[in-house]
């Protein structure tokens, strides 16, 4: 339990609590998740409860995140119960969002989420095309996303995201753009829009292997990325990340905050940690994870001690990320290197390639490299 | 030691038929090593040769046996197989009375076993033809008796049939090395005479001369000196090889050991040289041997510029125990500091760059290996050039001459056909063909060197499904229609890249060339024309075309530990690469030019 008896010293604390169900599996889909049917989720609630109760009631939280899998997936009666325990210990989180699967976000789930002071809504549409949908091997409709995204919005949700994906198989530019702008038109506050990765060991990979599905060429991909680019900036979105795009003021917090490479706090299987100095990532398997928050023990499964090289390339890589880049000497008072510095011939190399922009005490990815950032990345991954 | 039982030999074969094998059995039957020590060509020490299996470095070795009622003094020297290494070949011969040909029952006379006859021949040693392996069921030991009767000129009757694996016949190959071979010449009353024909550099002892005593006595705290230096120098130890070095008090005419003298630098020491009394010096020394002769050089750089003088170290420690590959500095406008580097062969090549990764934690990023050429001037003067990038401006050379090499190949004769065109396209001239049987052929070419050096006997390997093997020799120089190809990336022309052909095969082999230049550069973050100019005029181009997605959807915080690997590893496949400003090439690039393959 070597993780847990440090105190967390850090100023604030993102909360990711993972809760590892679905309905079904998407064939696209490389996470953990187990159906929900297998398990005994009172049991399983608990012991999420428990693993929270590990940490003092003074650690700083400034923002939740409940994600998945699809925490849709737990009765009702059990999220509520989770919702409470992380609303009564953490009731000054500034951001509180869920993840919700469009086809289980009924009424009674909304009204749960608005009491336990859920403040933001992240919902997996994926696309609005039934065939891609099909593809895909998601479990719900378009209507489906359409009418849970209102109803969220009569509840008063005013903090709502959605995820796209692009560059499915088979789909086309315009196809794409007609995905644009139904998100744009359901006046949602936040979209990510993500290219597929056909993760190893997916059904969808098989299918790509077998020859029955035709992966989208580069230059298409990187077409529908500028697209998305574009297309969301004319509606007012500005881009904050590689694959995320806000309104004003709603950039998600908790994830800003891994960008920012600042700690969080992961609880349930598979989710993973960082205090500053180690990452660590909980085991990923239900019944194993139970078993030994139950038993009293670590649910940690890998932890990766960094060093200051590490620390700093990861700071940098993930500041690169986001399209404020890397803060010179923000980036210097948290991680004590000087990053023109360090990386003074990779700086030089992208910058005469124009694929990095320095300016105003900054250093970010110029659009042109968006598209291929980790080539630009990897010369950032060590000194 | 009475010279009249002393007998010096050399193992010598084509590769692979077994001489080391056959040092093993005589080491055993000599009991000078114990079953205990022993472990399978026990000779070959150092790892590379381990690994591969095969002979790089010829090593000696005294052995005692009894026979007749007397006590020989046997040293034998055991060779390697390769081409690339026929001056050990040479030297070993030279340090002899008597040579074993060794025969492979299965195989038969094979190029190097010709190759190694003429020299042994040449070199005025005795020869006894061994044939080898007789224990496979492949073995046919009369036909191969028959072929080494036509071939080489030894009565069949007179081959000994062995099999170094299983010992037979190995006892009696030794017995009648005592009664057949020609002791060494008594030459005991005269001053010190001894051929250094080998060394090595030990860490604590310095240089270690491996010696053969021609004449007179080597004695512990002799003042000698070497004859073609003129350094004297004290014997601290003399020893023989049993194969560990064992110290001795002298070495007598004709017996064969080491000198260790205080000789800090191999550079001090020339193999070939021979060492005398410093106070009562001979007249005159002993015949030396020609110096090896480089074949091939290429360029070495290190992957990362910052590391140039650990590479320079690096060669420094190698030349301390080869100094047959040759290296200086070198500066190239587009890969900056490097060597150039001279080796015996591809093989060489290959060990040394292996070697010099392996020993030392370095990226060596090595240009595609080129023969020398000489350009005579229109003043008339003569220049020997190492790599196209040196080669003049055409309006101030008055003639291209490239090396010739006498080519021979043995092959079976449904091969004939398929060897003779490839032969033909790489502007080699059949000079005769000899049939050692009525299914092989012995075929002797004459050619140009760059056009066999590389991957002709692969070629002929695969055309002869692996049965053809080879061997050339150097004959000169030649005048011939030579150009050279330059190759520009992102308009920038890189050196490293050219290389010369000749005029008919020039504009194919530049469109080849761009096209194997295209598969090998890997995508970058723009597009990289590639450009084929011959004479200053583009014959060809192609286009390394941008990659235009390279990017992760989603990083959160769970991804990071995976996500940073994935980075690493992407950053870690840009090494071994050479910038030219900004484009990386790849080591196999700068292969490439040579691949003549479709
Ligand atoms: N069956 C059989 N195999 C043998 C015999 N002699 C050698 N070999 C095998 O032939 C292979 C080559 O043997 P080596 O002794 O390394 O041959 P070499 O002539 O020293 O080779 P290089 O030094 O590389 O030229 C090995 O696999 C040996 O085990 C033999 O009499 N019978
Ligand atoms: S809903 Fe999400 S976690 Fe569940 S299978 Fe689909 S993609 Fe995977
Ligand atoms: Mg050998």
């Amino acid at each position: 339990m070597g993780t847990y008896s440090e105190p967390l010293r850090t100023q604030s604390l993102g909360l990711y609590v993972h809760v590892p169900l679905c309905d079904g599996k998407c064939r696209y889909c490389g996470f953990y998740s187990e159906p929900a049917a297998n398990h005994d989720l009172d049991r399983l609630v608990s012991a999420l409860i428990s693993e929270l109760d590990r940490y003092p009631a003074d650690t700083p939280v400034q923002t939740v995140y409940l994600g998945g899998g699809s925490p849709t997936s737990l009765p009702v009666g059990s999220l509520a119960r989770l919702l409470e325990a992380v609303a009564s210990r953490w009731p000054g989180a500034r951001e509180f969002t869920v993840e919700c699967n469009p086809g289980q976000t009924d009424a009674r789930i909304l009204t749960v989420l608005r009491r336990f002071g859920v403040n933001r809504l992240s919902f997996g549409v994926q696309s609005f095309h039934a065939q891609e949908l099909l593809l895909l091997g998601r479990r719900h409709t378009a209507d489906d996303a359409v009418s849970a995204i209102r109803l969220a919005q009569e509840s008063g949700f005013e903090n709502i995201g959605l995820d796209l994906i692009f560059a499915i198989p088979g789909s086309t530019p315009d196809a794409w753009h007609q995905n644009l702008h139904r998100a744009v038109a359901l006046n949602v506050q936040h979209i990510s829009a993500y290219s597929l990765t056909v993760e190893p060991g997916t059904p969808l990979l098989q299918a790509v292997q077998a020859g029955e599905l035709d992966a989208i060429d580069e230059d298409t991909d990187r077409a529908m990325y500028e697209m998305a680019i574009d297309c969301l900036a004319s509606a007012g979105f500005v881009q904050y990340e590689i694959s995320n795009f806000a309104r004003e003021g709603f950039a998600c917090l908790h994830n800003q905050g891994y960008w920012d490479n600042r700690s969080y706090i992961g609880i349930g299987p598979s989710a993973s940690s960082y205090d500053g100095g180690s990452r660590t990532t909980n085991i990923a398997d239900i019944r194993q994870y139970v078993r030994r928050i139950e038993a009293g023990q670590s649910p940690a499964d890998e932890s990766e001690r960094l060093n200051d090289e590490d620390r700093v390339c990861q700071t940098a890589v993930l500041n690169l990320r986001t399209r404020k880049g890397v803060d010179l000497a923000a980036f210097q008072a948290t991680t004590g290197a000087d990053f023109a510095e360090v990386f003074a011939s990779p700086l030089e190399r992208h910058r005469r390639l124009g694929l990095l922009e320095i300016e105003g005490g900054r250093v970010r990815l110029a659009r042109e490299a968006l598209g291929i950032a980790d080539s630009v990345l990897c010369d950032f991954s060590s000194f | 030691m009475d010279t009249r039982y002393i007998r010096n030999f050399s193992i010598v074969a084509h590769i692979d038929h077994g001489k080391s094998t056959l040092a093993d059995r005589m080491l055993e039957l000599t009991g000078t090593i114990t079953s205990r020590d022993a472990k399978e060509q026990l000779l070959d020490d150092m790892d590379i040769e381990r690994e591969r299996g095969i002979t790089i470095k010829a090593s000696a070795v005294t052995m005692h046996y009894r026979y007749n009622g007397q006590t020989y003094m046997l040293n034998l020297i055991d060779t390697p197989g390769h081409v690339d290494f026929h001056y050990e070949v040479s030297r070993a011969l030279a340090a002899c009375e008597g040579a074993l040909l060794v025969v492979d029952a299965s195989q038969g006379v094979e190029a190097q076993t010709v190759a190694n006859a003429y020299l042994a021949v040449e070199t005025g040693v005795e020869i006894m033809g061994v044939i080898n392996k007789i224990d496979l069921p492949a073995a046919q030991p009369e036909v191969v008796a028959e072929e080494m009767e036509h071939v080489l000129g030894i009565r069949r009757k007179e081959c000994f049939r062995i099999s170094a694996k299983t010992g037979a016949g190995v006892k009696d190959l030794l017995d009648a090395i005592c009664e057949l071979l020609p002791g060494p010449e008594d030459r005991s009353a005269e001053t010190t005479k001894a051929l250094v024909f080998d060394s090595h550099a030990d860490q604590y002892r310095g240089v270690v001369c491996y010696v053969r005593v021609f004449s007179g006595k080597l004695r512990v705290r002799q003042k000698i000196r070497l004859m073609h230096s003129g350094r004297s120098y004290l014997v601290t130890e003399l020893g023989q090889f049993r194969p560990a070095m064992v110290p001795v008090e002298e070495l007598g005419t004709g017996e064969v050991g080491y000198i260790v003298a205080n000789i800090r630098n191999l550079a001090d020491v020339t193999i070939g040289d021979t060492v005398t009394d410093d106070a009562n010096p001979a007249d005159a020394p002993l015949k030396s041997y020609q110096p090896p002769m480089q074949m091939v050089f290429s360029d070495f750089y290190p992957g990362d510029n910052t590391e140039y003088s650990k590479l320079r170290a690096a060669f420094e420690k190698l030349a301390l125990n080869d100094a047959s590959f040759s290296f200086s500095p070198q500066n190239s406008p587009a890969l900056g500091f490097g060597f150039r580097c001279g080796f015996l062969g591809l093989l060489h090549m290959e060990i040394i760059q292996e070697r010099l990764e392996r020993e030392n934690d370095l990226d060596i990023v090595q240009t595609a290996p080129t023969v020398t050429y000489e350009v005579v001037m229109s003043d008339g003067r003569v220049k020997r050039i190492e790599s196209p990038s040196e080669l003049p401006d055409r309006t101030l050379i008055r003639e291209l001459r490239e090396p010739f090499v006498r080519l021979e190949i043995i092959t079976s004769t449904e091969s004939i056909g398929g060897i003779m065109k490839l032969a033909e396209a790489r502007r080699c001239k059949l000079i005769k063909t000899d049939y050692l049987n009525p299914t092989r052929v012995m075929m002797e070419y004459k050619g140009p060197l760059a056009e066999i050096v590389y991957d002709f006997y692969d070629q002929i390997k695969g055309i002869s499904r692996g049965y053809a093997t080879m061997d050339y020799e150097l004959t000169g120089f030649e005048a011939t229609h030579l150009v050279k190809i330059d190759i520009l990336v992102n308009g920038q022309p890189v050196d490293a890249l050219s290389i010369i052909v000749h005029r008919d095969h020039a504009e194919q082999r530049g469109r080849k060339l761009v096209t194997k230049l295209k598969k090998s550069i890997p995508r970058h973050q723009f597009e990289i024309p590639l450009q084929v100019a011959i004479g200053g005029k583009i014959i060809a181009r192609e286009t390394v075309k941008a990659f235009r997605k390279d990017v992760t959807a989603k990083l959160y915080g769970g991804d990071v530990t995976r996500k940073m690997k994935v980075l690493k590893k992407q950053k870690e496949g840009k090494k071994r690469m050479k910038s030219i400003g900004s484009v990386q090439i790849p080591q196999k690039a700068f292969m490439s030019v040579l691949d003549t393959s479709d």
